[in-house]
């Protein structure tokens, strides 16, 4: 235990006895938040993300580079100014996009190789973990969410693109196929079959905005990082409000359906739930 | 029964239960059917009709080819419901990627992306060449999936392969002279040697701040406005590390693997257009009259007014509908039409029942009752009449004139059901 620690611990003002146990609802906090964190994560981006990281030829140099940070931000911000409110803690955003890459992995081989014998080449998904260190980093460094989402949010838009290309550039070498020139990654999604998805269905590619380098590719990642600032003030600010919860009023209707009936036995419970943050 | 006997028996279920949710979420289990009768009689009857279609074998090896070829003629009475197949793409249904696919051609084009601007009323020849890929015995069919309309899917056949899932490959040369050893773990391991090196420093970024005192004492650091003791000069100098090594790492590793890789294509995507088969002039002209289906006898009853429009005598030797395949089985040439690759359970067992079997004379108008009575209407799910916004029903009839050539016509028109026998016997 260092100096600081104990600093801390002081300031905390925990008993002896105490010192201990919080330690262990440390443990038991941080198994239950994980659980939390990955699951609201994992259901967030596959509602608002999805198809665009499932399958390897539905990754385009403009939808791809533009969808995910901004489906995946949502959640960084959001557990970023949670765990930075309440505790100081600047991992929200990594813990987010850290567990989220652990449940794609635990899906792609359970469920994508596992029950339709995909083989991983075609679903091997991407990250932003990089761009959550930076975002983490920054809060850090800065101590401000406004410094961070100018700064930190852009990086995070920014840092998709090159994070993912380093080792998924492979896919897209030239290969023949029929005759016609096409991508490894095209040649992937066209040999192992989708049933229910076909070609069609892929968006790739809309519209002709270039950069000098004939490519897409940058204007959607900076665009994709402007995009990044706002949700990440929207969604820290969802998060801000989540910490604000401290209990909800109930109705005489709602605690007599809950077997509470009677204006005195309600305000007892209202006393019990609305102590802590009394206490506070 | 006791307060004791009843938790046991809670807690017993409970354990059950926890069993069976184990059992079908952390085993692998996959699916054996693709939902081929999941589509609605309407779509199935009157949008693509599949015909000639052909396996070249029932049972191969792993990395052994089968081909599936044949062709399919797009309804005129397409449904209003679906959309026209102005974007397509020709495709098989399989329980997930047991087979590769290898080569696919409409008209002979390639296929490997979308065809648009399908003409209806035309017909297109088909051929895709598949490959074995994992062990078992799976039901191949051809499908075309039209965009707003959905999978549109052709007759299937059970294909075995045997073998074992190991000894698949599909080694790839790229234009750039790169060979890919394996298609299907090709990159896979680069992928996840990166994603793993970058969990790294995220479980390194997070222990660095879980490893201190934290959730209450720091709750009651912040409380008591000494937040300062929560983050050190030292945290300052592992974030501003942090940044600079993601930022080193990101910007590095992209400068290396763009000059690796110094020729590389975007994802391709356009759609391509191909011609039908010619169109040949109709010989028998075909006008529905009326159309019954008879629930409880299972039986198709269509009163048609023929026109034998040729130079020579026509025989009705078939009718065809959503794969299902009636037979006058009475005329060879329509049973020899039947290739032994095609599935036995798309065949009716009955044979198609005319109320006037004789040939149509050149130039004779004729009109004809057709029962096709087969359990297959109800196994094949075609009988949903009363949950259609039309209750229409089509099919294509197969003539054959005298020197055993085929010629084919559409039949199609509003049909009625028959639920009781007193109404059978009322309508007739």
């Amino acid at each position: 235990m260092t100096e600081n620690d104990r600093a801390i611990l002081k300031v905390s003002e925990l008993s002896s006895r105490a010192i201990p146990w919080s330690r262990t609802l440390d443990v038991l906090i941080i198994v239950v938040a994980a659980f939390l964190v990955w699951s609201v994560s994992h259901i967030s981006f596959l509602l608002l993300g999805g198809d665009w990281d499932f399958f390897i030829d539905w990754k385009d140099r403009q939808y791809w580079i533009l969808i995910i940070p901004i489906t995946t931000i949502i959640m960084a911000a959001s557990f970023q100014a949670i765990f930075w409110n309440l505790f100081r803690l600047p991992v929200g955003a990594t813990a987010s996009l850290l567990l989220l890459l652990l449940g794609t992995w635990i899906v792609r081989y359970h469920s994508w190789q596992g029950l339709a014998y995909f083989p991983l080449s075609l679903v091997v998904p991407g990250t932003c973990l990089m761009g959550a260190l930076v975002l983490d980093a920054i809060l850090v460094l800065s101590r401000s969410w406004l410094v961070t989402g100018m700064f930190g949010a852009v990086l995070y838009g920014l840092l998709f693109y090159p994070a993912n290309w380093i080792y998924m550039a492979g896919y897209f070498q030239p290969v023949q196929n029929m005759g016609d020139m096409t991508s490894v990654a095209d040649l992937i999604g066209y040999t192992f079959p989708r049933a229910g998805t076909p070609e069609y269905i892929r968006i790739i590619e809309r519209g002709t905005l270039r950069t000098f380098g004939d490519t897409p590719t940058w204007v959607s990642a900076f665009f994709s990082a402007f995009v990044c600032i706002f949700l990440y003030y929207m969604f820290w600010g969802l998060g801000v409000l989540a910490c604000n919860a401290r209990f909800f009023p109930v109705g005489e209707r709602f605690k007599s359906i809950y077997g509470n009936k009677g204006k005195a036995a309600g305000k007892a419970v209202g006393a019990a739930v609305a102590q802590p943050g009394a206490a506070s | 029964m006791s307060l004791h006997r009843m938790s046991l028996r809670r807690f017993g279920l409970s354990i059950l239960l926890a069993a069976m949710t184990a059992a079908t979420t952390l085993v692998p289990l996959p699916a054996a059917a693709h939902g081929e009768r999941a589509t609605e009689p309407y779509i199935r009857t009157r949008t693509v009709h599949w015909y000639d279609v052909t396996w070249s074998s029932e049972k191969i090896g792993v990395n052994d080819k089968v081909t599936v070829e044949g062709k399919f003629h797009l309804f005129t009475d397409w449904p209003d419901a679906a959309s026209k197949p102005e974007l397509a793409f020709l495709s098989n249904a399989s329980p997930g990627a047991v087979m590769t696919r290898v080569e696919s051609y409409i008209n002979d084009m390639p296929a490997q992306q979308s065809v648009r601007q399908l003409e209806i009323g035309r017909d297109y020849p088909f051929k895709m060449v598949m490959a074995g890929r994992v062990p078992g015995r799976w039901h191949l069919h051809p499908v075309l999936n039209v965009h707003g309309a959905g999978p549109i899917v052709g007759p299937g056949h059970w294909v075995e392969v045997a073998g074992s899932a190991a000894d698949y490959k599909l080694p790839v040369t790229t234009m750039t002279g790169e060979v890919i050893d394996d298609l299907q773990h090709y990159g896979v391991a680069r992928v996840q040697w990166w994603q793993a090196g970058y969990a790294l420093l995220a479980v390194a970024w997070i222990v660095w701040w879980i490893r201190r005192p934290l959730i209450v004492p720091r709750w009651n650091a912040i409380r008591k406005g000494r937040e300062d003791l929560l983050i050190t000069r030292t945290d300052d100098r592992v974030a501003a590390g942090l940044l600079v090594l993601v930022l080193v790492v990101v910007i590095g590793g992209y400068r290396y693997t763009t000059q690796k890789y110094e020729y590389v294509v975007p994802l391709q995507a356009g759609s391509f257009k191909t011609k039908p088969l010619p169109q040949v002039p109709s010989l028998v002209a075909v006008e529905m009259k009326d159309a019954t289906y008879d629930v409880p006898g299972r039986s198709l009853r269509l009163d048609v007014e023929i026109t034998n429009q040729s130079e020579s005598p026509m025989r009705l030797g078939e009718f065809t509908t959503a794969n299902l395949r009636f037979l006058d089985k009475s005329l060879d040439v329509a049973v020899a039409g039947v290739d032994p690759s095609f599935p036995k359970d798309l065949v009716a067992g009955s044979s198609l029942k005319l109320s006037d079997s004789s040939p149509i004379a050149p130039g004779e108008k004729r009109t004809l009752r057709i029962e096709a009575t087969d359990a297959a209407w109800e196994i094949e799910r075609l009988v949903s009449f009363l949950t259609n916004v039309d209750s229409r029903v089509g099919g294509m009839l197969f003539f054959f004139d005298a020197k055993g050539q085929r010629h084919m016509a559409e039949v199609f028109g509003p049909i009625v059901p028959v639920f009781t026998q007193l109404q059978l016997a009322q309508s007739h």
